[in-house]
């Protein structure tokens, strides 16, 4: 690089092997783990990046006094990670770094990420990562749970070849990172959009392009490459001074999995930073550089009056179009890298409103900010919005009667249920900020997401808030369909986003285990590891691990408690294949007894299916809660044979065998049969009680009754037998 | 009126077609009687005058079932027909019928017949007792049945009774004849 001061190489020369410097070694220690570094605030931070900071408080808040000797981390038989050897240089906001080495090529400079515990990672993408060279891309190695010895629990762990010249930003030290127009496109761009044409061909968007996400794999700092896109949701770590202007006004969890025309986008605001060697709208607070976007343009934000380079102008006005069909694609940018030139793009004139609307102290001449700032002063506009102001200035001076329409319509809605939760004003504004701008995100108490980044947005807000107050709430008010009603033109995927919504809803509106907020909590993050504060020590990221996962905290926990909670419902009820519908219910009943057989014939069947090995710690966890279950049977005798033998069941680990004992349909069929008998005897028994007992007069009366016929008969019989004798002795 | 039914009829006519039967049964008595008396009057002066308290026993009875008049007809029975047949082995004749019938006779014939008095005195009391101890025993043995059987089955294998007796007290009460008047 051209500006790339010479010392640049010693003060980011990370070798492999090499204790980490004293001062960052010891704010590992103090910390427990490496403390959240705060990354150089670097140009391009547009004020949002303190947010990624507060999901690795998790990862930051370990016991102090931890020193360097600690146990290194096997990741398989091969990779060890060593928790006493921090890499604070490449740390990302949401996974810290550490050293990692491979036990067969120990000579591989290789270092660890540690992700954030129950951030959502990018599984699938490290699947189709792993082991496969993409030019400009840090290759991936591997991947997996570890456990963590910092924070006594298990985390996913990605091992990345270790970049040996360090990060772009440190190889400027102190000084404005800054690339001349000649090295831009060969030495930057170039490798950049190979990795992200090759990843579009794989089906992934990086969407973590940025200054901080560069590095050198070479000493020499000849070969940059892009750094990780795995560790946390799509764009998570991304400042939001990259992204275009809707998915930017989203939460950073929010922001969706986008496509490659959104990385292109980031190269472009790339190309500016580092042509420029500044942040040019750095004054600008992060809704100040959106609201500009939206009024003039990415262009004209980022580059204003500037004199740019004439070979940079057309790509520059092609990756920044605002319009992702204007914008330049993969191939028009290789054009352009390869030297050859593009037709140059029309200029098209903002459409202008007659007159600006003026909220939040901004003349607003966009529906789009106004939206932005709306949602930002719900009161205010609330009132704004009931009272017609906004619907008469859409129709007056924007020009859009329909929109005004729907607006109108909002509000007498509101009005119809008023006091009630569909007549709230954050209601309101949510759905005028949808009509308003209905390619923006949805935008409802603070809560705000693409409509492809939900799942994430919804793992994230359960991360940080410990509830799902705010997506319930959105779930509830059906705020997604309302933005599909208001598309005006179909986005991609748009029916099958529908489709899924339409299921999330589903599942949330049914309150039974194994479905609810949980259930669309896994069903939009599969590769979320069960978030049950049982398995907080594990990370079962796979049906097939749960059991397990169970058993093996079976020994650490209450075991008075059930093993099970709405999380590990949800998380079955989404992975594993098998119809679990039945057992579901039965877990959901009000009585323990079948609430319990539904639990154990759930994980019997697991077992069963997953043919899980044996299961000593769950099986005696499961045997000792039973005891409900167990009193369902009428007879004493068989609620004392099963409880003689549950131990014998328990120490062969076999949950099919328990819940055969404790639900086998021969003997609880033979028990209400017997039972049913049992009612009749005793009913028979106490009507025979009754016809004996009845009055005490009418005993007495009963018996003299009964003895007098007895005499008449016994009479009646010896006069007949003495007359008889007679006759016999008279005819002898 | 005319379409008011009389509810009485069918009382009226069981009571008038009992009469009839009574009558007839009268007659046929009487027939077979005077048949008898046509055919073997010795035997039948016997039979009228030695279960002459037979039949007072079936005047004064107020049995059920005439459980009195069968005791007293057992035993007069076995102190006339000793004489029944040796009117019939001997003489069978009308004066010889007479003749038998002296106070020696009669003292037989009738102290027969207040032995059947004296036996259904005394053992209907004591049969009745000893039928009550058969009871108690009985019901002993069921509830020591229905205490095995809430042993095995717990409380709930009496349901089926508590729901019945259950029923039997929250059963709505019939409107009486005096509710009627009222109404």
């Amino acid at each position: 690089m051209a500006e790339a001061p010479n010392t640049a190489e010693e003060s980011a020369e990370p070798k492999a092997n090499e204790a980490p410097p004293t001062t960052n070694g010891k704010a590992a220690v103090a910390g427990g783990q490496a403390a959240p570094t705060p990354k150089p605030k670097s140009s391009t931070g547009a004020g949002s990046s303190d947010e990624p900071f507060a999901a690795v408080e998790k990862l930051a808040n370990v016991a102090p006094g931890l020193t360097t000797a600690m146990t290194p981390a096997m990741l398989g038989k091969r990779i060890k990670i060593l928790p006493g050897q921090p890499l604070p240089e490449l740390d990302t906001p949401s996974a810290k770094a550490y050293v990692a080495e491979d036990q067969r090529e120990p000579a591989r400079p290789l270092y660890a990420l540690i992700c954030t515990p129950g951030l959502p990672v990018r599984t699938e993408v490290m699947r189709e990562l792993k082991n496969v060279t993409v030019h400009g891309l840090i290759p991936l190695v591997e991947f997996g749970p570890v456990d963590w010895a910092l924070l006594n629990q298990r985390c996913m762990a990605v091992i990345f070849e270790r970049p040996l010249g360090g990060s772009l930003a440190d190889a400027f030290k102190d000084g404005p990172v800054k690339v001349n127009e000649y090295e831009l496109g060969e030495r930057v761009v170039d490798p950049i959009s190979h990795a992200i044409a090759t990843l579009k061909d794989m089906g992934i968007s990086h969407r973590s392009v940025c200054v901080e996400n560069l590095y050198f794999m070479d000493k020499e700092r000849r070969e940059l490459v892009l750094g990780e896109c795995v560790t946390a949701p799509s764009a998570f770590n991304l400042p939001p001074i990259y992204e275009t202007a809707q998915r930017a006004m989203a939460m950073p969890h929010g922001r969706g999995i986008g496509t490659v025309m959104d990385d292109l986008y980031s190269i472009g605001v790339l190309m500016v930073l580092l042509l420029f060697g500044k942040n040019p709208v750095e004054d600008l607070s992060e809704n100040e550089v959106i609201i500009k976007k939206i009024e003039q343009g990415s262009y004209q934000t980022f580059v204003g009056d500037v004199r740019l380079p004439l070979q940079l102008i057309e790509p520059l006005r092609g990756l920044l179009s605002d319009d992702a069909a204007e914008r330049w694609d993969g191939t028009a940018l290789e054009i352009w890298l390869s030297g050859q030139k593009k037709t140059p793009m029309q200029k098209r004139p903002v459409q202008k409103p007659r007159t600006s609307f003026k909220f939040a102290g901004h003349m607003h001449v966009s529906p789009r900010s106004l939206a932005l700032s709306l949602n930002e002063n719900v009161a205010e506009a609330a009132t704004l919005i009931k009272n017609g102001k906004i619907s008469l200035w859409m129709k007056q001076s924007m020009m859009m009667a329909s929109v005004a329409d729907e607006i109108d319509h909002i509000v007498a809605s509101a009005k119809l249920h008023e006091g009630k939760a569909d007549g709230e004003d954050d209601v309101i504004v949510a759905k005028t900020c949808i009509r308003l701008d209905p390619a923006g995100p949805i935008r409802f108490k603070g809560f705000s997401f693409m409509i492809d980044g939900f799942g994430p947005a919804l793992a994230v807000e359960y991360l940080r808030k410990g509830n799902f107050q705010l997506p319930s709430e959105m779930l509830a008010r059906d705020l997604a369909g309302y933005w599909f009603s208001a598309q005006e033109s179909l986005i991609s995927d748009a029916s099958s986003y529908d489709k899924t919504f339409t299921t999330l809803r589903s599942f949330f509106m049914i309150k039974e285990m194994g479905f609810g907020i949980e259930r669309c909590l896994y069903e939009t993050n599969r590769s979320l590891p069960c978030q049950s504060e049982i398995l907080q020590k594990v990370y079962i990221d796979h049906v097939e691990d749960l059991l397990t996962g169970l058993d093996e905290v079976a020994s650490e926990t209450d075991t008075q408690s059930r093993p099970m909670d709405k999380h590990i419902a949800a998380f079955i009820a989404t992975h594993f294949k098998f119809d679990v519908s039945p057992h579901l219910k039965a877990l959901s009943d009000e009585k323990p007894e079948t609430s319990l057989v539904g639990l154990l014939s759930l994980y019997a069947l697991m077992q069963w299916r997953l043919k899980n090995q044996a299961l000593y710690g769950l099986g005696r966890w499961l045997g000792g809660l039973l005891t409900p279950a167990i009193g369902s049977y009428h007879s004493q005798s068989t609620r004392s044979s099963i409880e003689r033998e549950i131990p014998t069941l328990v120490r062969q680990g076999s949950l099919p065998e328990l819940f055969d004992l404790i639900d086998n349909a021969d003997r609880r069929h033979q028990d209400e049969t017997d039972f049913e008998d049992a009612q009749a005897e005793f009913a028979h028994s106490d009507g025979e009680i009754q016809n004996i007992v009845g009055d005490e007069e009418e005993l007495k009366t009963s018996a003299l009754l009964s003895g007098e016929r007895a005499t008449a008969v016994t009479s009646i019989v010896m006069g007949m037998a003495a007359i008889s004798i007679i006759l016999i002795l008279q005819s002898v | 009126m005319a379409n008011i039914i009389d509810t009485n009829e069918p009382a009226q006519d069981a009571q008038s077609a009992q009469r009839g039967r009574g009558t007839r049964n009268i007659t046929w008595i009487l027939a077979v009687i005077g048949a008898l008396m046509a055919i073997a009057l010795p035997t039948m002066i016997i039979l009228f005058f030695g279960m002459l308290p037979t039949m007072v026993a079936f005047i004064i009875d107020r049995t059920k079932g005439k459980s009195a008049t069968f005791t007293v007809c057992g035993i007069n029975a076995i102190g006339t027909f000793p004489y029944i047949m040796s009117l019939w082995t001997e003489e069978n004749t009308i004066d010889a019928a007479m003749n038998m019938l002296d106070v020696f006779t009669l003292l037989i014939m009738y102290s027969s017949a207040a032995f059947g008095w004296m036996l259904f005195m005394t053992a209907p009391p004591i049969i009745s007792s000893f039928i009550e101890v058969m009871q108690q025993r009985r019901i002993a043995t069921l509830r020591a049945q229905q205490k095995t059987l809430i042993d095995e089955w717990g409380p709930s294998v009496a349901a089926l009774v508590e729901a019945e007796s259950f029923d039997e007290d929250h059963k709505p009460h019939a409107p009486s004849s005096e509710d009627d008047e009222n109404d």
